[in-house]
């Protein structure tokens, strides 16, 4: 712990990482709650799945046909975007088995990811950094567009806070006030598809779900108001970060997943303290 | 009635859905303002279609309505709905001041937060269902009833001139039925109420008409309906309906056929 705060004042990499935790989770504790109340952490994971996709052909073309400002994130951002929107549409068009083509989608961008990645000249490591994360190999150029995309959440969100509220609440009543349901769950899952994004590179595809979800599933025991619970999210989310990163620094543990054991660890220990503790007597806030 | 005083008109409405089973079947309905209806009918029988279809969330198979003079989907800013509690999520994080403002929502993007005249109105309509110093309190914290009053409160935001309830009293108890009651009926002097309701012992009290619901449609105006009209309306079928015959201070009453 002490090699890491050493390292840390010395060595910029880790700094970068740090600023990618702390710039992560503030997108992620505010998405993620949205994401659980609303009930789409499925559509969540799916879209982070179908990044892979994006991830492997923006590289596979910028290595063959040598497009060196064709970044990965560029075509994670494509492929959340247009997942995003694809699942929505089917979700609001389609009555029945939208979970099918949720789960089609998820593998199909998963398959497509792989297959490019294969066929991509060089090293493969990359797979492994995309599935599972390096808070490490964040680079400035990634804070900047990270801090980008965070500034784009909020400041959405803040726009939108009321309407989102009322439509996550009661859709139907939402409707029958006129208000454009649909742009608002497109909107969400849009908002969505960019954390994820930002997120991968904290903790990886197959993780980012945990941390979208874990601190909103803690924080939702202690406060009984939305943004309560987003404030409690991102704090939880730079801490779960912060320690994963400190902890797994010396044994040189993969960040990420030292990161989801925290958060899983905590939820888990939320779980056990209500059980023994009766359920809290919510008092009312005046 | 000039057309202007009908509130809702049902033109030969019919209604299926997609998997071609027909919920509704021929319905042709006038409500005039200052109604007090009350759809009731057997579970499946198109109730809470009805109401749908009012709302313009569905839309009829042929047939037309009209709503306050208009397309229900154009008119909608000046209906309250109330649905069931029941369907919400149990803990969503809101208060219940969070709830009624969320019946300020308009087609309109409006930017931010509720001004002050908005929450002041909140606390109006909290007053006006009997929720006075809830609006702090959590919305999950509340008891049926009282979540129930809280959409009602909702619903009164938009100032409505057609309030559409349904089955507002479906998880109160009988005290608790009887001030809901109480409270549409004056609710009713300012705007026309249709309710989708199962407490078919209650309706007779408060309530103007009852529309029958099942498949096709019988509208009654609950006065009328003594032993003997009932059985001038259905000659030797009134022993079918014989079941749903209640007594009731009023005379015979048969608001269920």
């Amino acid at each position: 712990m002490s090699a890491f705060i050493k390292d840390l004042i010395e060595l910029p990499f880790l700094q970068n990482a740090v600023l990618a935790g702390i710039l992560c989770s503030i997108a992620s504790g505010i998405v993620g709650t949205w994401v659980v109340l609303r009930r789409i952490t499925y559509i969540a994971a799916a879209i982070s799945h179908c990044i892979l996709g994006g991830l492997g052909a923006a590289r596979y073309f910028s290595v063959v046909y040598d497009l060196p400002w064709l970044r990965p994130v560029y075509g994670a951002i494509f492929t959340a975007l247009a997942a995003a929107l694809t699942i929505g549409i089917i979700s609001l068009r389609a009555k029945e088995r939208e979970d099918t083509v949720i789960s089609a989608l998820w593998a199909i961008g998963m398959a497509v990811g792989v297959l490019f990645i294969f066929k991509t000249p060089g090293y493969n490591e990359d797979l492994m950094s995309y599935l599972f994360g390096n808070i490490l190999m964040v680079s400035r150029e990634d804070l900047f567009l990270i801090g980008a995309l965070d500034v784009v959440v909020v400041a959405l969100t803040l726009t939108f806070y009321s309407q989102t509220l009322a439509v996550c609440f009661d859709e139907e009543f939402a409707r029958t006030r006129g208000m454009a349901v649909e742009f608002y769950y497109l909107l969400l899952l849009c908002l969505t598809a960019l954390t994820v994004v930002l997120t991968v590179s904290v903790v990886g595809i197959i993780m980012v779900i945990a941390l979208l979800s874990l601190p909103v599933a803690i924080a939702s025991r202690f406060f009984d108001r939305v943004w309560k619970i987003m404030a409690a999210s991102m704090l939880l989310g730079i801490f779960f970060t912060l320690t994963g990163l400190a902890v797994s620094y010396t044994p040189n543990l993969p960040s990420g997943a030292v990161t989801i054991v925290m958060a899983g660890l905590t939820y888990l220990m939320t779980l056990v303290f209500s059980a023994l503790k009766k359920p809290v007597q919510k008092t009312p806030t005046a | 009635m000039s057309s202007a005083d009908i509130v809702v008109r049902f033109k030969d409405v019919n209604f299926a859905y997609e998997d071609g089973i027909t919920v509704l079947e021929s319905i042709n309905l006038e409500l005039e303002k200052g109604e007090f209806a009350c759809i009731v009918g057997p579970n499946g029988g198109g109730k809470t279609t009805m109401i749908r279809l009012m709302l313009g969330l569905l839309k009829p198979t042929s047939g037309s309505i009209e709503i306050l003079g208009g397309k229900p989907r154009e008119r909608c800013q000046h209906v309250g709905y109330v649905p069931q509690f029941s369907k919400f999520d149990a803990s969503f994080p809101v208060s219940v001041l969070d709830v009624v403002l969320m019946g300020c929502m308009q087609r309109s993007f409006f930017m931010g937060r509720y001004s002050k005249t908005q929450k002041e109105q909140a606390q109006q309509a909290l007053a006006d269902v009997g929720l006075k110093d809830m609006a702090f309190r959590s919305f999950a914290d509340l008891s049926g009833g009282q979540k129930q009053r809280a959409l009602i409160a909702r619903a009164l935001m938009s100032e409505p001139q057609l309030l559409l309830l349904d089955e507002p009293t479906a998880s109160v108890d009988v005290h608790g039925t009887e001030q809901f009651y109480r409270m549409f009926s004056e609710m009713n002097e300012k705007f026309t109420i249709v309710m989708v309701s199962h407490d078919i012992g209650f309706v007779a009290a408060s309530v103007k008409s009852v529309i029958c619901v099942r498949k096709t449609m019988q509208i009654h105006p609950v006065s009328e309906l003594t032993g003997e009209s009932l059985q001038k309306m259905y000659g030797l079928d009134v022993h079918l309906i014989r079941h749903d015959h209640r007594c009731t201070e009023k005379g015979h009453v048969c608001p269920h056929s």
